[in-house]
């Protein structure tokens, strides 16, 4: 069949269809610049140019300088690069961490039937309560936790035998995303407590645990369905050649839901690198991360437009820099001739 | 090699994805049954970990913050057990506009729009108990969801009338439900036209992703700049339309508006580039069958992307939801809650709270947050997510 | 599995858990060599021998760090910053100058002091906040180190932020460094051009914006505003409007109070005065930009300083930015003046208003009566009482030495410092203004209005009692913002804010907030 605009393959559209495509993709390409542009515009205009009106375009509207970059980069030195590297590695490290963990988590609730006993997490919870009032009174929190665990045993092997009643992977997985659902508001000064008696405050590895447990959820969530759409019958086959349930996991699973994975870190590779509240408390002078600069650009004199043009072009090379490699990652054709019977 | 238990629906033939959770459950317990009890563990147990040291503490000491009330005395500070005091105050105190709003008679216009929701949900009902299928747990949701429907659309008409005035929760619940509608379209949108194979599809992917990469307080103080009338970009246009001397954000549905564009533009490729994913991850045999056999791009789309992002998209919107009702950055940055309390949302007004060192407050406000949440995710979760993960 | 292997490239996939280790292992250990001036870790000099030199004094704190916590300059910093190395080449202190968001410096301070962090040794804060920190005692005492100190020139600092903003109960417990108060400012070129004189009433106010109002000000083609003041929510509006409410309610001078009543501590709210107040404040939005509603007063001074507005009100800052080329075009076009003032004050007793007289307002100029509100109370420094004694003392010495004339003189005149007037002789000298840049009529000018502001013995003390931000953001300002949004009347205002700020008093412990109350009104020398 000749036809003069050849497909290329069944996923490329008609011309028609192509060219209402790049309208919609071009305006909505125009909605999503602008305010980059004018970010970038805002940036080398001086105050009162910002402060006066609208100018849209350098050397014709108005006289572009760069002060705001000037003091970014040389008065600002060591206080602009010191948040920057910090948010770098917190970022990575944590949705690293929290895509490896949770994407483990994610397969086991999808691939095991598990069965906590209600009774058991009521009587976690208790330990818990206990844990927290005895610290409140004064015990050293090490002997506290110690004591708590050892109570919670105890009571598990005695007690907890007696409430049968079970819930399930869906409970698991409701309750992880429940964690979500407070405001980082209310938790932020039990966390600063938490921290500081453990001395952990002002340190990357306080943000970095933090991240992780705050990411978690919403890798488990994510990635239970992406892998739902691997076909069974690929772990079966895998099964009957004597494979391991590890095996399984990182040769077959993992490979074939490439795309989800990718998209899911490059989420929480997001909020993590923006993250404000949590990272306020938790940091003090060593451990500040980039979110913290720009918000301070409110000063008492009001925003400073120029600055935060400045530091929020700064924040978003590296992510940008991190989707243009991955993004390659979320492409179709990584199932062709999977599943071969 | 297994059998079949439960009832299929559809053809086997259009591909694994379908075919395979038919008979998921199953095989799973075939897979199970193997000695790998340890593996499981191993699998969950470090993030189970991780969240629980983290996750639990806050919650109850949060909890007990709301019980009590925050002031300082010699020698440091004092948390007096106060009860219930803090809700009432909120409910039915002084805060009680704030939070609730003005709730006055609705208009005729309300009284209507009432009546035919609850006709609605009533007609649902009657449908569900006809249908046979009973089951306590579903009526029991079902119930549960009707009453949490019914009371908001009350809250609603009355507070949206003429003389009522809507206060947090239910300028929060627009938020949310308006903001994620339209994210949702416009995500599923984008992903699919970007799915194609045209050529530039890879600049649009990064292009739509860059709004989400901005730090909240960063868009939040974009939008202040471009909602300006006096100095923002768009006072050209302003001026075209003749509303140069109009400000949006002095009116309360324009100050809500204003957030909810923010909220649409900042999350959009939330949706976006999940819903990329999932429709990338669709096995192309399926098409090439579907191909051979004849079928329209509508009808490839309809019945085997739609249903392949259906569970997907279903827990986007959970999380997303979850999210959304803790939006607090652009409406703190853009209006501060204003004007009054039009565009104020539930975290806003918690954050107000906790910043004037009125913990016990504070801490109300996100418990009756929590409350509202869980009552629509479990809801939702147990109507349309396990209806959508079942049926399919 | 052939496919698999195309799948996944191994190499990268080690790449990348190779660099993942090793950022993991470059972030466990403190990254010593990125860390900045600001903060570094603790160094303990070697033992120096207390110097040899026989001129300069022994550096009495060599080894000493100290750990100041301010907001985000570069106002209130900056000067900060820039001193830290003269003050070490003097001393051998070392000034750590950390920095946090302005909106959530308070919080900061407080979960370091009531948790026991103590990480930070000394604050640069509002006095505003000062009965929070302390009654539960988180402040050290510095009546004493004052009292010893000749360089910092007491007597010179404004007997209001002396004996006011320093003081509580009776005992010194910060060291001014700045001088906020709220003046009018107006565009000379205007009023002279009209031939009015500055407003001195609320009423001139009001009638001089309505003039302004919807003429093109400062030659650009676009109509412009008769007033520019802030009213976003959340932001400054609770002051101005006590700005206004101040004139009409204090006359009997600071000691008298404007919030409560100092008897029974009742919400002075409720009363024509503040009815007054509110139709004022609601009326100047009529001759103000159409987004007035949302405006902080970043905004309002960037329509002032760059011609759009003829009237606005602000601290000190609209005087030191009018001279900034990058920031204004009417330089040499502004002056100021001692906020407008009221013909008619509150009787207490009845609610009602009544006349200016010498009984009823023994203050009053020209039968008005002004009472300028020293909104926010001027950035002080203030020492941590949980400190190392070394540490405090090396602390308190750089606090004075910001204090005293030979440097804050200079940096009260640098707009880019946020530090407005606060000593006399700051005002008395108009040579370093005029080197900064102001001519000498606008030097003269602003100073004047600088000095009758800080000399009026009316000026009202901003509320300074246990959680005052209860009082004034959560229920002020939210029933201010509704207010002008039109979302309840003046009485339905009145009653709000009376019945809220009674909750609190009730919740609080009514004595104690008197007690506060009254203890921050009280005049010790």
């Amino acid at each position: 069949m000749k036809k003069p605009f050849r497909r290329k393959s069944i996923f490329s559209p008609s011309p028609a269809a192509m060219v209402l495509s790049y309208l919609v993709l071009g305006i909505w390409t125009l909605v999503v610049l602008f305010p980059l542009y004018w970010y970038i515009v805002t940036s080398i205009k001086l105050p009162i140019q910002v402060i006066r009106g609208p100018f849209y375009l350098p050397f014709v509207d108005f006289q572009p300088s760069l002060h705001a970059w000037r003091y970014i980069f040389t008065d600002l030195r060591n206080d602009t690069l010191r948040p920057y590297f910090n948010t770098v590695v917190i970022s990575l490290i944590s949705s690293t961490l929290a895509l490896l963990i949770g994407m483990a988590a994610a397969y086991g609730l999808l691939r095991f039937n598990y069965r906590p006993r209600s009774g058991a997490i009521l009587m976690f919870i208790g330990c818990i309560v206990l844990v927290i009032v005895a610290i409140s009174l004064g015990m050293p929190w090490m002997l506290a936790v110690i004591a708590g665990i050892v109570l919670f045993i105890i009571l598990l092997q005695t007690i907890g035998r007696r409430f049968k009643r079970s819930l399930g992977n869906n409970d698991i997985a409701f309750w992880m995303i429940s964690t979500r659902i407070l405001p980082p508001v209310v938790i932020v000064i039990p966390l600063y407590v938490l921290f500081q008696r453990i001395g952990l405050l002002d340190t990357k590895t306080a943000l970095i645990i933090t991240y992780l447990a705050v990411s978690l959820p919403i890798v488990v969530w994510l990635m239970r369905d992406y892998f739902t759409t691997i076909p069974i019958e690929l772990e079966e086959s895998a099964t009957v050649d004597g494979a391991s349930r590890y095996r399984i996991f990182f040769s077959i699973v993992l490979p074939l839901s490439a795309p989800g994975l990718v998209a899911t870190f490059l989420l929480i590779l997001v909020f993590n690198w923006n993250e404000y509240l949590l990272a306020l408390f938790l940091t003090s002078s060593r451990a500040q991360t980039l979110p913290l600069t720009v918000a301070a650009q409110n000063a008492t004199r009001g925003p400073q437009w120029w600055y935060m043009s400045v530091l929020i072009l700064i924040m978003i090379i590296p992510v940008i820099a991190i989707a243009i490699v991955l993004e390659r990652y979320i492409a179709r054709g990584l199932l062709v001739g999977a599943v071969k019977e | 090699m297994t059998k079949v238990k439960r009832q299929t629906q559809g053809s086997t033939q259009t591909g694994s994805g379908l075919g395979a959770k038919l008979s998921l459950n199953k095989r799973i317990h075939s897979l199970v049954m193997r000695p790998d009890r340890l593996a499981g563990n191993v699998f969950l147990l470090p993030a189970v970990w991780v969240i629980l040291s983290l996750a639990i503490f806050p919650l109850i000491i949060s909890l007990y913050l709301s019980f009590s009330s925050f002031r300082f005395v010699k020698g440091g500070f004092e948390l007096k057990f106060v009860g219930l005091a803090n809700y009432e105050k909120l409910l039915t105190g002084t805060e009680k506009t704030r939070f609730l709003g003005v709730l006055a008679n609705p208009s005729i216009f309300g009284w209507l729009v009432f009546i035919i929701i609850a006709v609605l949900l009533v007609i649902s009902l009657v449908l569900y108990i006809r249908r046979g299928q009973l089951s306590a747990g579903g009526l029991f949701w079902r119930g549960l969801a009707a009453f949490v429907i019914g009371l908001v659309a009350w809250l609603l008409v009355r507070a949206i009338g003429p003389d009522g005035r809507p206060g947090t929760l239910i300028v929060t619940l627009i938020y949310v439900f308006i903001g994620i509608l339209f994210q949702f379209l416009l995500g599923l949108g984008l992903a699919f036209l970007t799915a194609q194979s045209i050529p530039g599809r890879r600049f649009f992917r990064i292009v739509f992703f860059i709004p989400m990469m901005i730090t909240p307080v960063g868009i939040a103080y974009l939008f202040r700049m471009l909602t300006d009338t006096t100095k923002g970009p768009f006072t050209v246009i302003w001026k075209m339309v003749g509303l140069i001397g109009f400000s949006w954000v002095n009116h309360p549905w324009g100050a809500r508006a204003a957030v909810m564009l923010g909220d649409i533009w900042q999350w959009t490729p939330f949706m976006f580039i999940l819903l990329l994913a999932a429709l990338e991850s669709q096995p192309i045999e399926t098409f090439e069958a579907a191909i051979v056999d004849g079928a329209s791009k509508w009808q490839i789309f309809r019945y085997i992307s739609l249903p392949h992002i259906l569970p997907v998209s279903v827990t986007i919107i959970l999380i997303r939801m979850i999210e959304a009702f803790k939006i607090v950055d652009i409406p703190n940055v853009l209006t501060n809650g204003g004007p009054g309390t039009a565009s104020e949302s539930l975290a806003l007004q918690s954050y107000m709270y906790w910043r004037a060192l009125d913990l016990g407050g504070s801490s109300s406000v996100s418990y009756m947050l929590l409350i509202t949440v869980t009552l629509v995710c479990m809801c939702y979760f147990n109507l349309i997510h396990r209806a959508v993960k079942e049926n399919i | 599995m052939e496919y698999v292997k195309k799948l996944v490239h191994w190499k990268l996939a080690i790449a990348f858990i190779v660099v993942v280790l090793a950022t993991t292992l470059l972030g466990a250990c403190a990254p010593a060599a990125k860390v900045g001036e600001t903060a570094a870790p603790v160094e303990k000099e070697t033992a120096a021998p207390p110097s040899e030199e026989a001129a300069p004094a022994a550096k009495p704190f060599e080894g000493v760090e100290v750990n100041i916590l301010t907001f985000t300059g570069p106002q209130i910093a900056e000067p900060l910053q820039r001193r830290a190395p003269d003050f070490q080449a003097l001393t051998g202190a070392k000034v750590n100058v950390v920095i946090v968001p302005f909106s959530d410096l308070y919080m900061k301070i407080l979960t370091d002091m009531a948790t026991g962090t103590n990480s930070y040794d000394a604050f640069v804060f509002s006095p505003q906040w000062m009965s929070d920190y302390i009654i539960p005692g988180y402040l050290e005492d510095l009546t004493d180190r004052v009292a010893a100190d000749e360089a910092l020139e007491w007597q010179d600092i404004a007997p209001f932020f002396r004996d006011f903003s320093a003081s509580y109960e009776g005992k010194i417990w910060t060291i001014p460094l700045d001088g906020d108060f709220h003046m009018l400012y107006y565009r000379t070129d205007l009023l002279k051009e009209a031939g009015l004189n500055p407003p001195e009433t609320w009423d001139d106010y009001l009638n001089i914006a309505k003039t302004f109002n919807g003429k093109d000000l400062n030659n650009d083609g676009k109509p412009d505003y008769g007033s520019a003041i802030s009213k976003k929510r959340g932001a400054q509006a609770y002051w101005f409007i006590y700005d206004i409410a101040g004139s009409f309610i204090q006359s009997q001078g600071t000691g008298q109070g404007t919030f409560f009543n100092t008897k029974t501590f009742e919400p002075l709210v409720d009363n024509d005065a503040f009815a007054a107040a509110l139709e004022v404040y609601k009326e100047t939005t009529k001759y103000g930009p159409p987004d007035e509603l949302n405006l902080d007063v970043g905004d309002t001074r960037g329509l002032f300083t760059s011609g759009r507005a003829a009237l606005s009100l602000d601290w000190g800052d609209i005087g030191t930015l009018a001279i900034d080329p990058e920031i204004s075009v009417v330089q040499d076009k502004v002056g100021a003046a001692i906020l407008p003032g009221s013909t008619k004050v509150l009787d207490w007793d009845t609610g009602k208003l009544v006349d200016v007289n010498e009984n009823t307002a023994p203050y009053a100029v020209n039968g008005v009566n002004h009472a300028p509100l020293a909104a926010y109370g001027g950035w002080s420094g203030a020492i941590n009482a949980g400190a190392d004694p070394k540490v405090k003392d090396a602390a308190y010495a750089f606090l004075s030495y910001m204090s005293q004339p030979a440097q804050a003189n200079v940096d009260v005149t640098l707009g880019k410092t946020g530090f407005n007037p606060y000593r006399i002789s700051q005002f008395e000298n108009t040579e370093l203004w005029v080197e900064a840049g102001m001519s000498q009529t606008a030097a003269e000018n602003y100073l004047g209005a600088i000095k009758d502001s800080l000399e009026s013995p009316n000026m009202v003390l901003d509320l300074r009692i246990p959680q005052n931000a209860r009082y004034q953001q959560t229920v002020l300002d939210t029933a201010v913002s509704q207010f002008l949004a039109g979302e309840l009347t003046t009485e339905q205002t009145m009653k709000q804010i009376y019945d809220g700020w009674e909750e609190i008093t009730n919740e609080l412990g009514r004595d104690v907030q008197l007690k506060a109350y009254l203890g921050g009104l009280g005049v010790e020398k």
